[in-house]
């Protein structure tokens, strides 16, 4: 599995441990180039020093040294090496310690003096330096008027057996040294991504907490880094959703569950006690009165539900038609207010008899009977409905006494009952559900609104208002 | 054997009241929760059927309230509510057994009537008193081998006298518990019905069972084998 924390370990280490490479990498070859200058200026000095102590003569190079030869050049061990040609190619001179052998020989200007690496005599790897000059003139005694024809070449070789040894040294310095550091490296960078990615563990570690159950946990925004505060309040957002949304879940099947088990339970305990008891025809010819009593509740919950989820599909046909707002009202008025299970109010309807709406006139009945319905059902007795159209608008109003804000959120929803014993059997709490399933199928806006007076106003909205010159009058 | 039936649904109210009353129970019935409450503490019931979701008071606060004034009555809760939580917070909170919605109407009334025996400290239910033979799960009697035909009514006088043998039983506990639902003011129906009993319980040459202690009530007497 990849880890974040892994990859960036992994990632910094190599990256680390290649900048320490070329770190050393570039020092070593500072060091290494300053050692090899400093090697090949005493090679030139030296070179120079001989140049100046050979002179010519009457056509003759003299050199011009006075006693033996330093040191370096007579040491037994690892000794200095020099060889002079004349511009014939034939040796004016050689250190001793060539004992009679020859170096190579090769060709370079006083100010560019060739430097070369080679294998000494005895040997062993050494660095050479060769010049190429014409030999100052003598001018001790008489001027002569012969010249050298052509340059004396000298070389100098030098056993570069410390440098090296330097130089092998100061590699493994650098590589013992970056050794130490990649592993002390490596132990930082992992400590550091650790610590660094420890508020990401942490979140991945209370998100992995979370369940069903536990939705109403919340991340701590306090303490959290900037970089996370974004997902952090995000993630809590979508808890706070989650969690809404279960509850409502939660709520949406004990409510289908209470509406469904309740009438199957009554419908199962009549049939049972007439069963047992046959002899009793009262108590059967009653249990079959409720019987059919419970069959057309539990067939107003199977139809309602069928709407819903027909709307939820996109199932419903639409017929838009020219609609007059007023006598429809009216007539829905009339068979509610008619109806004995209703109680007394009076209804005003504040409707232009013009008003006529671009709708399905089916759908639209089937919303305002639910409004209208609901408005009969829950006023209070000797309350008032007001119905008033503006326009595309058309709103219902009726006094409340038991709604209040919180409330307002749950209006639509299926199967919610504000009685919290859900014991009416005469509505299912589909209603008001329809009635905004309806709305959205037909393009328009149901919205609830509960005022400080304790009326409640449900407002259609978004209507299409058909032009009074495009049809007939109402 | 007296049972409150506490239910907001009018037809479960109305087919299981009717139902429990013809297997011999008296049986009080409320829709609603305070008043479900109130009978509850103002009433000896041997059996309370509570429902969960009620107006005004729900089933489970009435069952709180019922256990912390020291009610000790049996409470089965008869509720639409299912889960594990919800049977669990219902027992938790003192109910004796929970029954969801819909159930069986007979496995209801066996659970009532394994909780009226519960009442009594008795869980055999096949109890002998000298010659007489009644088995109070299967509503059996017999005496001398003879089974005896009893209505459920006289059949929950007899349980009542039996469950309580050898105590002086007064006309107001069985009118309580047993014909709490049809005893008018000054009516002798306890005594009709222990006449009755009497006679049915009766065989040639036995001693009578059901005896009347003047001014105090009825004792059955003997001991269970």
């Amino acid at each position: 599995m990849s880890s974040i924390q892994r990859r960036m370990t992994w990632g910094l280490c190599a990256a680390c441990t290649l900048l320490w490479s070329l770190g050393g990498l570039a020092l070593y070859l500072i060091v290494r180039a300053g050692l090899f200058a400093e090697f090949d200026s005493a090679l030139k000095a030296n070179a120079r020093a001989w140049a100046t102590m050979t002179s010519q003569k009457d056509g003759r190079v003299i050199f011009d040294y006075d006693g033996d030869l330093p040191p370096a050049f007579r040491s037994l061990h690892r000794p200095d090496y020099f060889q002079m040609w004349l511009p014939d190619g034939s040796t004016l001179q050689r250190s001793s310690s060539l004992r009679g052998r020859d170096l190579a020989l090769r060709a370079g200007a006083v100010a560019r003096p060739e430097l070369s690496d080679l294998t000494l005599p005895d040997g062993l790897p050494g660095r050479a330096i060769s010049i190429r000059f014409v030999p100052h003139v003598d001018d001790e005694g008489p001027p002569s008027p012969v010249r050298l024809n052509g340059e004396v070449t000298l070389t100098i070789a030098r056993h570069r057996g410390e440098l090296d040894r330097r130089l092998s040294l100061l590699a493994t310095a650098l590589l013992v040294v970056g050794a130490v550091m990649a592993a002390a490296t490596a132990f930082l960078v992992a400590v550091a991504v650790r610590r660094g990615l420890r508020p990401l563990s942490q979140l991945g570690a209370r998100a992995a907490a979370i369940d069903a159950s536990t939705l109403q946990l919340r991340f701590p925004i306090k303490g959290i880094p900037m970089e996370l505060q974004p997902i952090t309040i995000r993630l809590n957002n979508l808890l706070e959703r989650l969690e809404k949304s279960f509850e409502h879940e939660r709520r949406f099947s004990a409510d289908v569950a209470h509406e469904l088990r309740t009438p199957i339970a009554e419908l199962r305990t009549l049939a049972e006690v007439a069963l047992k008891w046959p002899e009793d025809s009262d108590m059967a010819r009653d249990a079959l009165h409720d019987a059919l009593g419970v069959a057309l509740q539990m067939e107003a919950i199977a139809t309602g539900l069928l709407a819903l989820a027909r709307c939820e599909r996109g199932l419903l046909p639409v017929h838009l038609e020219p609609v007059c707002l007023g006598p429809l009202i009216r007539e829905i008025s009339r068979s509610l207010n008619g109806d004995a299970t209703t109680k007394p109010t009076s209804v005003s309807i504040d409707v232009p008899d013009d008003t006529r709406w671009l709708t399905d006139a089916f759908l639209l009945h089937a919303i305002l009977s639910n409004l209208l319905s609901n408005a009969f059902q829950h006023s209070p007795a000797g309350g008032s409905i007001r119905l008033l159209a503006e326009s595309n608008q058309l709103s219902v109003a009726n006094s409340v006494d038991d709604l209040s804000p919180d409330d307002l959120p749950h209006l639509f929803q299926r199967f919610w009952r504000k009685d919290p014993a859900r014991s009416s059997s005469e509505h299912s709490g589909l209603g008001l559900a329809l009635a905004k399933a309806y709305a959205g199928v037909l393009g328009l806006e149901l919205r609830a609104e509960l005022t400080d007076t304790k009326e409640i106003t449900f407002v259609l909205s978004g209507a299409k208002v058909c032009s009074p010159t495009a049809v007939a009058t109402c | 054997m007296r049972i409150l039936l506490v239910e907001d649904s009018k037809r479960l109210q109305s087919s299981l009241g009717c139902g429990l009353r013809k297997a011999g129970f008296a049986v009080d019935l409320t829709g609603d929760g305070r008043e479900g409450l109130w009978l509850a503490e103002s009433s000896d019931y041997d059996v309370i059927i509570l429902d969960l979701m009620l107006p005004s008071m729900d089933g489970l606060s009435i069952l709180r309230g019922l256990r912390a004034k020291g009610r000790a009555v049996h409470v089965l809760v008869l509720t639409a509510k299912d889960t594990i939580e919800d049977r669990v917070r219902g027992l938790q909170a003192g109910a004796d057994d929970y029954l969801v919605k819909p159930f069986a109407f007979e496995e209801l009334l066996a659970r009532v009537q394994a909780l009226c025996r519960r009442s009594y400290q008795l869980k055999n239910p096949l109890i002998n008193i000298g010659d007489l033979q009644v088995n109070v799960a299967a509503h059996l009697v017999a005496r001398r081998g003879k089974p005896i035909d009893l209505t459920p009514r006289e059949f929950k006088l007899l349980e009542y006298l039996v469950l309580r043998r050898g105590e002086v039983v007064s006309r107001s506990d069985i009118e309580t518990h047993i014909y709490a639902d049809s005893v008018e003011l000054m009516s002798n129906v306890v005594d009709s019905a222990v006449c009755v009993l009497r006679k049915k319980l009766s065989r040639p040459g036995a001693a009578p069972l059901i005896r009347t202690r003047r001014g105090f009530g009825y004792v059955l007497e003997g001991a269970a084998k």
